[in-house]
């Protein structure tokens, strides 16, 4: 690229040292490191039970590895709570759908603006003002900026819990945007869409992470190879919570530790495209 | 990118935004305000304003169990020791605190107890909600009891009673409730008061649950981890819920003194506390209206058997003195049958009804 981004891109935003969790003896991430490089989709693949999700929660702050560092912007933060950790600007969508059921699709995106709204309980049970007006712009901000982006603008009264698995998704995606976040932890964002869902999808992490407007540093975890190739700068393989290797997505292709990973899986992760 | 005139936008979003957001709705809530505030009050006799006035306490009251459960997710069975510690501070304050007589002339000891009263409330609500930091669900239900026994059973029948040497109860002489110029001393005042009190606390609430306090809770009942993710201080939010419920069960305690003689602590057994938590069960949990509709059922239905026990009397003498244990029935029947037959309680009907009115003539 020619950008004068270059200089910044090379940067890392987040990095792994040596961490390494187990669950008595389950050994769910052993000496996991890794480099995100900012402005980069960087994919995270290996087989079922693999500890991708593992990763993502201590990198959210959901698990407390027991050994090694996690590293915001060269700051550790293992010792931060999750909610302190997305107050830094990391947000994330999770594998098995964790919407908030019982409000509408508006109000879930609401609730990502949580901190960056600032009215308290008195100017709340008043509702003039400031919250009145703060309500508005956000409201401004979630219909422009997000609404529009997701096509998710006909059903944004529906009440979550109702709503078809590909779109309740997309509003986890639209609800993780809602935090203006400068990295984004999707586990799983295409798992159980359609053909015409998994496009749709693929293109909104594209545009979240190469439109200026966003320029949000994806950590991808996947399981279809078709869009991991297509859309990663890296790629990170990880099998029984053991890095195998990390390269481009082509070198990581044609890795013989990796075919061996998936050996015997190849129709369960070969693309749906 | 381009951008819409914002001046429009803004228009369109505040009125999206409005409480009310249509004409019908606001001439509903006119004519709502007008039986309340003028028509009622006019038309009524001294039984049916005490009837509201019921009604009105345990809406005050329910109000903060609905938000703790129906908003919040933290179940609490201990609520009436925040209504006593409202009651029983502002009582004090009124009867112990040597009020200069400007003051008293121009009646402000009562409102400015009530609002110490409803702070009071929160902090020991507050205390009592250090625990659902750690624990959830069933734990929690057993230390928000513990709520009730320490504070009622023990703190306010064992010390707080003693203050003043007055023995068990605190009576309220006659002239002591004091607003203003009036004097609270009969059931038409009583209910004023009650009336813009249940006005003021229902407008915060729902005002709260439409910005960003209330719908963090809403978050953190619906799935906390998720709010947690989202950069929602979880304890912090769940900690304001325990204040806010018992800052409002403290405003109704101390709301209740004016209705009484003497404030002891038989009014506030642990059976209230299960009391509120029916009433939004069968109001409908997670609900504004489920707790006008609770109340109202409740205290309805119990007057009508107060009634039908009354006239049986006659004919079965020993019924009235079981007036009590076929009140307790009839409460815990009326909460297994909605549980069973209506577990959305009645705002979920109302709602329906409304929906259907609203699609009329095309309903199906
Ligand atoms: N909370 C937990 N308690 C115990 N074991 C866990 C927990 N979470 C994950 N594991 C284990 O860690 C391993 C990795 O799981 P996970 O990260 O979910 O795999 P995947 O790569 O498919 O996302 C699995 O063996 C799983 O059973
Ligand atoms: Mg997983």
């Amino acid at each position: 690229m020619t950008t004068p981004h270059t200089t910044i891109e090379d940067e890392v935003i987040l990095s792994l040292q040596k961490v390494s969790l187990d669950f008595g003896r389950v050994r769910a991430l052993v000496n996991v490191s890794l480099q995100v490089r900012r402005g980069t989709i960087h994919s995270i693949i290996g087989p079922n039970g693999a500890g991708k999700t593992v990763m993502l929660n201590c990198i959210s702050g959901l698990y407390r590895p027991q050994e090694g560092t996690i590293l915001l912007d060269g700051r550790p933060i293992n010792h931060l709570k999750p909610y302190e950790r997305a107050r830094l600007g990391i947000a994330r969508t999770f594998q098995k759908i964790e919407l908030f059921k019982g409000m509408t699709v508006l109000d879930n995106i609401r609730l990502g603006r949580h901190m960056h709204l600032h009215s308290g309980v008195l100017s709340g049970a008043f509702y003039l003002g400031k919250t009145a007006r703060e309500e508005i712009e956000h409201r401004a901000f979630i219909e422009e900026e997000i609404i529009e982006l997701l096509e998710i603008a006909h059903i944004r009264n529906r009440v979550v819990g109702m709503l078809p698995y590909g779109l309740q998704k997309r509003v986890e995606l639209g609800r993780a945007l809602a935090l203006q976040p400068r990295i984004i932890l999707l586990d799983e964002p295409l798992a159980g869409l359609n053909l015409e869902e998994v496009e749709d999808m693929a293109r909104f992490i594209l545009d979240i992470n190469e439109e200026e407007r966003w320029r949000i540093t994806c950590v991808l975890v996947e399981h279809d190879m078709g869009v991991v190739m297509d859309l990663s700068d890296r790629v990170f393989a990880l099998n029984f919570g053991v890095p195998i290797m990390e390269g481009t997505p082509a070198e990581v292709q044609n890795s013989p530790a990796v075919i061996e990973a998936y050996l015997g899986q190849e129709d369960r992760y070969a693309t749906r495209r | 990118m381009s951008h819409m005139p914002c001046g429009v936008y803004h228009e369109r979003y505040a009125q999206d935004h409005a409480l009310w957001r249509s004409r019908f709705v606001r001439v509903k809530m006119l004519l709502l305000a007008v039986f309340v505030y003028l028509l009622f009050p006019l038309w009524a006799d001294t039984y049916y304003l005490g009837v509201a006035n019921m009604v009105g306490y345990t809406v005050l009251g329910a109000l903060g169990v609905q938000l703790l459960i129906g908003y919040c997710g933290q179940v609490t069975l201990g609520h009436a020791a925040f209504l006593a510690v409202g009651a029983y501070t502002s009582t004090l304050l009124v009867l112990q605190v040597p009020w200069p007589n400007f003051m008293l002339r121009a009646g402000l000891a009562y409102p400015v107890s009530i609002i110490a009263a409803a702070f009071a409330a929160g902090l020991w609500s507050l205390l009592f909600g250090l625990p659902s930091a750690r624990v959830k669900g069933f734990y929690l239900i057993l230390t928000t009891m513990a709520a009730q026994f320490i504070t009622v059973d023990f703190v306010i029948t064992q010390y707080v009673s003693q203050i003043g040497g007055r023995g068990q109860a605190f009576s309220l002489p006659p002239g002591t409730i004091k607003i203003g110029v009036w004097t609270i001393d009969n059931d038409r005042r009583v209910y004023f008061l009650m009336a813009f009190l249940v006005t003021c606390l229902t407008f915060a609430l729902v005002n709260l649950l439409r910005s960003k306090v209330g719908r963090a809770w809403i978050a953190i009942r619906d799935n906390d981890i998720a709010a947690e993710t989202m950069g929602i201080n979880v304890v912090r939010y769940k900690l304001l819920a325990f204040f806010v419920a018992g800052f409002m069960g403290g405003i109704a305690g101390a709301f209740w003194i004016s209705n009484l003689a003497a404030v002891s602590p038989e009014h506030f057994p642990w059976s209230w506390s299960l009391w509120l938590v029916g009433v939004i069960l069968i109001g409908g949990v997670g609900s504004i209206h489920g707790v006008f509709f609770g109340s109202l059922f409740m205290v309805v239905v119990m007057e009508l058997l107060t009634l039908a026990v009354m006239s049986l009397a006659g004919v079965y003498p020993e019924l009235l003195m079981k007036l009590n244990f076929v009140k307790e029935s009839a409460f815990g029947l009326a909460i297994c049958g909605f549980l069973l037959f209506e577990p959305n309680g009645i705002a979920y009907r109302w709602w329906q009804m409304k929906n259907y009115f609203n699609l009329w003539p095309f309903s199906y």
